[in-house]
This record gives C-alpha cells, sequence and structure tokens, in this order.
C-alpha cells in the first residue's frame, strides 16, 4: 500500500486517546472535558479505521460510524446536563461537585 | 408392672408441664388440685406396683425397663431405663405418699400466696425429680434426677424471691450440692472407665472385681455426693439456711425426700461400698459425727424449724450410720418412720407458724397448747416417735441401728456410744421446743386470728394422717421378731451384721432410758421451769464456726480471683481487645472514606492509572 | 520512490500533525471557544487520514455529523454559557495534573511497546491485497444485511439521547435544594 504502514496510524491514535485522557483528567471546566472525551472517541475511530483497511473488511468501518453515532448522543446528554446545571447556577467546575462525597 | 411405674414417674411431670403451660388459664387453687392429684396418682401406681411386686417371688424381684436408647458413645451405651425392684418401690411408696399428703397439705398452707401455681409446678416438678432418681435403672439416670432434685430444691428454697435471705440461702444450697454432683460425676467417670457401663446389673455384679484404689476413688466420689445431698459433715451448713423456704418444702424436701437420697445412694450402691469397706466406715463416722454435732446445736437454736432441721440433720446421721455399719434394712427403715413424723413436725409447725401469723422464734411463743389442742397432741406423738420412746415409730426404727452397731466391733461400739449421746441430745432439743412452744404463759398478743387456730382441712386432714402413721408406723417391723422390711429389702441389700437379742435388749433399754432422761431434764428446765437454763456456748451459736471456716477458705478467696480477674483479665484484655477491634474498624472505614472525594477527576485518574498499571503488568508478564 | 507515494506520506505528515497539534491545543486552551475550534481542526485533519485509509463515506460523515453537527452544538452552549475560562495552568501545574500527565504518557508509551513488541512484526508487511472500498454503496450493503443489528440498535441510541436531551433541556420542575 502507499504511504506509511498500518502502525503509523496506530501511533497517532494512540497519541489522540492518550491526550484526551490526560485533558480528561486535567481540566476543570465540564465543557472541555467533553471535548477531551470526543479527542479519544476519535482516536479510537482512527485505530478502527486503520485495521479495518488492514485487514480489508468493512467491519471496522461500521464500527466506527456507530461509534460516531454513540458519541453525538453522548455529547446531547452532556451538553444538555452542563445546561440544566448553569441553569440552577451551579459552578462549572467539577472540583467544586463533591455532594457524592463519601 | 413397667406401665404402673412409668406412670408413677410421669405423672407429677405431666401436672409440673401442664401447670407451667396453662398459666394464669389455671386457677390457683386449680394447680394445687392439678399437682395433688398427679402425686395421688404416683402413689396409686407405687401401690399397684407394689402389689404386683409381692406376687413375684423373693428372688425374681427385679424389672428393668428401657425406654429408648438415651446415647452412645464408642463402646458406651447409656439408656434411658428406669428399675423396679423392691428397694425402688420402697422409695417410691414413701416419695409419692408423703408427698402427697405434704402438697395436699400445701394447698392449704399457700392458700392466697400471688405465685401458688408457680409453687405447686415447683413441687410436681419435685416429685417427678425424687421419683426419676429412686426409680433410676442405671447411675447416669440416677445422677440425673439427682441434679433435678437439687434444682427444685434450688427454686423452692428461693421461692419467696424478694427476700434476700432466701434467694441466698437457695445459692447456698445449690452451690454446696453441685460440689458434691462434681465429686459424684468423677465417681461414675471412673466407674465407667472401669466398668464400661452404669447399668446397676452390670457395676454391682463387677463391683467386687474393682482393684481397692479405683473402689475407693469411686465410693469417695458417691458418698461425697451423699454427703452434700443429705447435708452431713463437712457439707451440712446448707441445710438449715433452706428454712428460708415455705414450711411445706422443708418438709418434703429437706427432711422426708431429698435428703434422704443420699442414704438411699449408699445402699443402692452398696456393692460398691462393700468392695471399699474404709469408704464405708468412713460413711458411719460421718454419720456418727453430724448426728452428735446437729444434736448440741439444735439445743441453742431459737427458730423452731431450725431445730426441726437439725434434727433431720442428725437423724439422718443416724441413718448414714446405718448404712455405713451395713445395717441397710434399718437405715431404710429409720428413712421411713422418720419421713412421717419429721413431716409431721415440719407441717405441725407450719399450723403453728400459721397461727402465730408468720412468728417462727421459739423465744416469743408459750401457752400454745391451749389455743392449738390437736396441734399440740401432734407435737408429742411426733416428739415421742422422734426420741425414739416405745410406742412410737421412732423407737422401732432407730434401737435397730445402735445395736446393729453394738455388734460391729470396737469401731462399732464408739459408734453405738454416740449414737446413745445422740438419744440424749434428740429428747432434750426436741421437748426443748415443745415445752418452750407450748407450755409456759402466753406472749401477748400474738395470735393472728383465732380462726386460725382451727387449721382447714387440707392442713389439718394430713396433719392428722401423719400423726397415726408416726404413732403406728412402727410396727412395720418389730425387731427380729417382724421383719417384712427387712424381708423386702434382702435381695437388694443384705445386711452385713446382724446383732443378738442380748445386744438388741441392751441397746434399747439404754437408748429408751437416755431418750426419757432427756425429756426429763427438758421438763426441769423448760417445761416446770424448776431450773434455769445455762448460757448457750459460742460454739454451739455459731454452728462450731463452718460457716466462717466455709467463708474464709472458699468464698472470700473466690471473690477476689473475680476481682483480680476483673482488673487484669477481663477488662484490659477482653474488653480492651474488643475496644481495639472496634476502634480498628472504625479507623478502617473512615480511612477507606477518603477514597470517596465526590470528584470526578478522582476517580477518572483512578481509572487512568489502573489502566496504566494493568497493561504494564499484561505487557510483562505475557 | 514514485510521486504518488511521495505524494501520500506528504499529505499524511501534514494531517498527522496538524491532528496531534490540534489535539494538544484542544486540552491547553483556557478559552473554551479556542477549544472547540482546535477540536474542528482535529475533525478535520482526522478526515484526511481517513481518506487516506480509503474510508470515504467514513471520512465524509465525520465531517457532515461531527464537524458539521456536534461542534455546532458545542458551540451554541459555549456561546450560551458565555465562555467562562478555567485556568488550568495557573499557579504551576498541581501534583494532580502531574500524575495525570504522568499516567496518560505511560498509557501512550504501553501502546507504543505493545505494538512493537507482541504484534511481532505482523503489522509490517503489506496490508491484503482485497480491500474494501469504503464507498456509501459498500457501507450501506454491510449495514443492512451483516451489521443491521447494530443499525437499528444506533437508531434506539439517538432515540433515548433525543429524549433524554428534551428532559434535560426542559423548564419543568425546579429540583428542590438544587443550589450546589
Amino acid at each position: 500500500m502507499m504511504g506509511p504502514n498500518i502502525v503509523w496510524y496506530l501511533c497517532v491514535s494512540a497519541f489522540l486517546f492518550t491526550t484526551g485522557a490526560a485533558g480528561v483528567l486535567i481540566r476543570r471546566s465540564p465543557l472541555i472535558i467533553l471535548l477531551s472525551l470526543e479527542i479519544m472517541l476519535n482516536g479510537a475511530n482512527l485505530a478502527l479505521i486503520a485495521f479495518s483497511r488492514y485487514h480489508g473488511t468493512g467491519d471496522g468501518q461500521i464500527f466506527a460510524l456507530t461509534v460516531m453515532a454513540v458519541a453525538a448522543a453522548e455529547v446531547v446528554v452532556g451538553l444538555g446536563l452542563i445546561v440544566a446545571m448553569a441553569r440552577r447556577r451551579l459552578e462549572l467546575d467539577v472540583d467544586k461537585l463533591r455532594t457524592l462525597r463519601g | 408392672m413397667s406401665a404402673a411405674a412409668w406412670i408413677c414417674l410421669l405423672a407429677p411431670l405431666g401436672a409440673a408441664l401442664a401447670i407451667t403451660l396453662a398459666g394464669q388459664r389455671l386457677s390457683r387453687r386449680g394447680a394445687g388440685y392439678l399437682a395433688t392429684a398427679s402425686v395421688g396418682a404416683s402413689f396409686v401406681a407405687a401401690v399397684v406396683v407394689f402389689v404386683l411386686l409381692l406376687g413375684d417371688s423373693p428372688n425374681n424381684r427385679e424389672h428393668p425397663s428401657v425406654a429408648w436408647h438415651w446415647l452412645t458413645a464408642g463402646s458406651y451405651t447409656f439408656n434411658l431405663g428406669i428399675l423396679v425392684d423392691p428397694l425402688s418401690t420402697y422409695m417410691m411408696l414413701i416419695v409419692a405418699g408423703v408427698g402427697f399428703l405434704i402438697v395436699a397439705y400445701s394447698i392449704g398452707y399457700m392458700d392466697g400466696d400471688d405465685e401458688e401455681r408457680r409453687y405447686f409446678a415447683y413441687m410436681a416438678l419435685f416429685v417427678f425429680s425424687m421419683l426419676l432418681l429412686v426409680q433410676a435403672g442405671n447411675l447416669l439416670i440416677l445422677l440425673a434426677g439427682w441434679g433435678m432434685v437439687g434444682l427444685s430444691s434450688y427454686l423452692l428454697i428461693g421461692f419467696w424471691h424478694e427476700r434476700p435471705e432466701a434467694v441466698a440461702a437457695a445459692k447456698k444450697a445449690f452451690v454446696m450440692n453441685a460440689f458434691g454432683d462434681a465429686a459424684m460425676a468423677l465417681g461414675l467417670f471412673l466407674l465407667v472407665q472401669q466398668t464400661g457401663s452404669l447399668d446397676f446389673g452390670v457395676v454391682f455384679p463387677a463391683a467386687g472385681g474393682l482393684s481397692p484404689t479405683v473402689a475407693n476413688l469411686v465410693a469417695l466420689g458417691l458418698l461425697g455426693g451423699a454427703v452434700a445431698k443429705s447435708a452431713q459433715l463437712p457439707l451440712q451448713t446448707w441445710l438449715p439456711d433452706a428454712m428460708e423456704g415455705p414450711t411445706p418444702v422443708s418438709a418434703l424436701i429437706h427432711a422426708a425426700t431429698m435428703v434422704t437420697a443420699g442414704v438411699y445412694l449408699i445402699v443402692r450402691t452398696n456393692a460398691i461400698f462393700e468392695a471399699a469397706p474404709t469408704v464405708q466406715e468412713v460413711a458411719a463416722g460421718l454419720g456418727a459425727a453430724t448426728l452428735l454435732m446437729a444434736g448440741l446445736i439444735a439445743l441453742v437454736q431459737t427458730d423452731i424449724k431450725r431445730v426441726i432441721a437439725y434434727s433431720t440433720m442428725s437423724q439422718i446421721g443416724y441413718m448414714f450410720l446405718a448404712a455405713g455399719i451395713g445395717a441397710y434394712a434399718d437405715g431404710m427403715f429409720h428413712l421411713l418412720t422418720h419421713a412421717f413424723f419429721k413431716a409431721l413436725l415440719f407441717l405441725a409447725a407450719g399450723i403453728v407458724i400459721h397461727a402465730l401469723s408468720g412468728e417462727q422464734d421459739l423465744r416469743k411463743m408459750g401457752g400454745l397448747r391451749h389455743k392449738l389442742p390437736r396441734t399440740y397432741w401432734s407435737f408429742i406423738v411426733g416428739g415421742l416417735a422422734l426420741a425414739g420412746i416405745p410406742v412410737f415409730s421412732g423407737f422401732f426404727s432407730k434401737d435397730p441401728i445402735l445395736s446393729s452397731a453394738l455388734a460391729q466391733g470396737w469401731y462399732g461400739e464408739i459408734l453405738w456410744v454416740v449414737g446413745m449421746v445422740g438419744c440424749f441430745l434428740t429428747g432434750l432439743y426436741t421437748f426443748r421446743m415443745i415445752f418452750l412452744a407450748f407450755w409456759g404463759e402466753e406472749k401477748d398478743g400474738d395470735l393472728h386470728a383465732p380462726e386460725k387456730d382451727v387449721p382447714g382441712i387440707s392442713m389439718g386432714v394430713t396433719v392428722a394422717i401423719l400423726t397415726v402413721l408416726a404413732a403406728i408406723a412402727g410396727f412395720l417391723q418389730v425387731f427380729e421378731l417382724w421383719t417384712p422390711v427387712s424381708n423386702w429389702l434382702d435381695p437388694v441389700a443384705p445386711p452385713l451384721v446382724v446383732p443378738t437379742s442380748t445386744q438388741e435388749v441392751v441397746s434399747s433399754l439404754v437408748a429408751v432410758t437416755l431418750g426419757l432422761g432427756g425429756i426429763g431434764v427438758a421438763w426441769w428446765i423448760y417445761g416446770a421451769r424448776r431450773a434455769e437454763a445455762p448460757e448457750p456456748s459460742k460454739l454451739l451459736e455459731h454452728k462450731f464456726y463452718f460457716d466462717e471456716l466455709y467463708d474464709a477458705i472458699f468464698y472470700r478467696p473466690a471473690v477476689l480471683l473475680a476481682h483480680g480477674l476483673l482488673r487484669f483479665v477481663e477488662r484490659p484484655l477482653v474488653f480492651g481487645s474488643l475496644r481495639e477491634l472496634t476502634q480498628g474498624v472504625r479507623e478502617l472505614g473512615t480511612g477507606v472514606r477518603n477514597l470517596q472525594t465526590g470528584l470526578v477527576r478522582t476517580y477518572a485518574f483512578a481509572i487512568a492509572a489502573s489502566l496504566a498499571v494493568v497493561t504494564l503488568v499484561f505487557v510483562v508478564v505475557r | 520512490m514514485d510521486v504518488g507515494n511521495v505524494l501520500v506520506w506528504i499529505v499524511w505528515i501534514l494531517a498527522a500533525f496538524a491532528c496531534l497539534g490540534s489535539g494538544i491545543a484542544v486540552i491547553s486552551f483556557s478559552n473554551p471557544f479556542y477549544s472547540a475550534l482546535s477540536l474542528i481542526a482535529n475533525l478535520a485533519s482526522l478526515a484526511v487520514l481517513y481518506l487516506l485509509l480509503s474510508a470515504e463515506f467514513v471520512a465524509a460523515a465525520q465531517v457532515l455529523v461531527y464537524a458539521g453537527a456536534v461542534m455546532v452544538m458545542f458551540l451554541f452552549v459555549i456561546a450560551y454559557l458565555g465562555g467562562r475560562a478555567d485556568t488550568p495552568w495557573a499557579g504551576g501545574p498541581s501534583w494532580q495534573a502531574l500524575a495525570a500527565v504522568a499516567a496518560a504518557g505511560a498509557i501512550f508509551v504501553e501502546v507504543i511497546v505493545v505494538i512493537g513488541l507482541k504484534t511481532g512484526g505482523r503489522l509490517t508487511h503489506a496490508p491484503t491485497t482485497d480491500y474494501f472500498s469504503g464507498s456509501p454503496y459498500d457501507i450501506g450493503q454491510l449495514f443492512l444485511t451483516d451489521h443491521l443489528l447494530a443499525f437499528e440498535i444506533t437508531s434506539i441510541v439517538l432515540l433515548v439521547a433525543a429524549v433524554g436531551g428534551v428532559i434535560l433541556g426542559s423548564h419543568a420542575r425546579e429540583l428542590p435544594g438544587a443550589e450546589g
């Protein structure tokens, strides 16, 4: 095949995943956390597509499309939550939301 | 016949259970009638057994009856079995007969008490336990009955449990009996190890084959149990305190039946004692010492019931003496007559106490023979029987014991002398009590109410019956002239010694003379008031300091030990470890709680870190 | 080395670096607006990579759905919320941030190691020649035959999400004790 072989794509995918993970762990605003989650999902998508290309079947692409749909659904709910929080005057800082503290 | 025996045994148990389960649904009087009827049924059944047993030839009178296999351990099996034989039937008649009279008496005596039902349930339980003891076919069931009579005694002594003295007395009785029970159990352990069984049919024939050491130890254990149960030296201090219980209880348990269980045990296991003659002699010696000591203490008692209690202790000393020298039938006959006249004395004393609304102090009594004439005459009959004056029952039963002692060589002669002194003392303290209570001037206004002078049907009739029995029961066995009792008991417990006619006559003459002498002295001092009673010595007043001795040896060290253990073991170790444990758990919980920060980021971090670690492990290991 | 290959390589390098850079940018900007825009750039570069992997339909869907719909939704919400900025790097990196970066880095390294060691060189040789074309026709065929269940379930998931979104967005109840 032309271009870099699959291992390069996998490296990019890994990097995206860990970047997203770091973002989830570091940032305090729920909005940014959601964005980082999106990055992670996309990283996974890339790995799926790469392997689909490697094996020559379409299953990976189907899976990636499903992931995309689920990610969209998740964003809907997450943003709904954030809007509800903002409407109730809760501070948008996950460090301040500690009601479940044991 | 076995059916009748089982009915005799179980009827009182049925009544006890019925009274317990019926609770308030049964009236108080009803409980009394039920208990009395059940013991009456027992007596009838016992008579049936007796009559049927008479039909058998004398050598064929052993009929064991097994209900079921109780427990099997290795090669040992123990059954729930009873034995119908002359000795057990004899005791069944006494226990059920006298028990019936006393429980009937209780209907009148305990009338009006709030807890009458509990009383009658306990009494029925006691009769059942005592019957179990005497009907037992093996030593294990006997031990079970033994323990249960101890329990019933505890329950009944402490019947009026609001009184701390009663509770203390009940505990004292139970603990001392537990001591004896332990000794007996140890003896039984040894016995079962040596002979492989506890059935009478196996153990007694095998007793002759035991080594002297083993026989001595087993007999010693049995003697320990008998001494505790019969309140002989050195375990006698519980009996006077047991007078805290209601008077019918004192009559039934601490005069007629339970305290005689020790005598029964020795007579029943005579094969073992005869294999350990030293221990048997020790038993006789203990009996003699007890009868002397108790007679002396009775001289200075001021409570009417305690005088009778010490006289019980003394008379059982006679029975132990008899069993110790091998005059088993004489001892058992004395058990019978003693049951009658001692129960009579207690129940008559109960009438006196009732009439004086609870007063038991002899110094506060006087001149009652005019107010309670019939009770007075009952006391006279009982007292004469107790002192062994012909023609009353005690004469016929006590004298053969003494004459048998005379026939036993130099040791027996010493015992005879002690027994004679006892006769003098018996006459003296008995009639001291009677003269103090019934003669002299009446002390002011103690009488409860004139209607109590005439006891009700239950109390009056039963005392009258006992009076008659105490008077004539002696004729059941007239020395060597007519010996149905000895003949009856011969297959089970043949006597070791038979006195000659000379010894009998001499012994009886001296005994009667001394008895009359005691009565005379009592009349001189207390009846006719011709002389002043001497000051009672401190030794006698403190009952030879036995209570103080036991207090110092057993009670105080135990209390000290308990306090010490509490301070040094219980608090730091047990409480401390528990407290440490709970604190540790709590701290652990608090520590774990810190993991629940409630922060999303922490949880996410935990997930990421775990992922990293797991992947690492995965990579390295695989 | 023919020109086609070189071109592919160049495109790949550009797209890959754009991807990585915008990813880092997303998590670094304090202004959420800029983060969102960086994510759009990330999605676009990913679409290019998908095209290089012959997944045309997926690339198109990525741009249309993700960058077109989802990100627009994000931007709406950011605009509604006023784009409050939080300052992750203020006061120096906290121990938590360092630990997080370390964990993420560890995962990254491990994945690389796994790929390198464990796949045993199987990934380095050329892929199979009969490759899937990735056209809408082929995707559609797969969706409606082999993976029909996934297709249907996805629709249900989307329905549920829609319902949830409506509920979350409704004004209906003020829950007691909502102040936080």
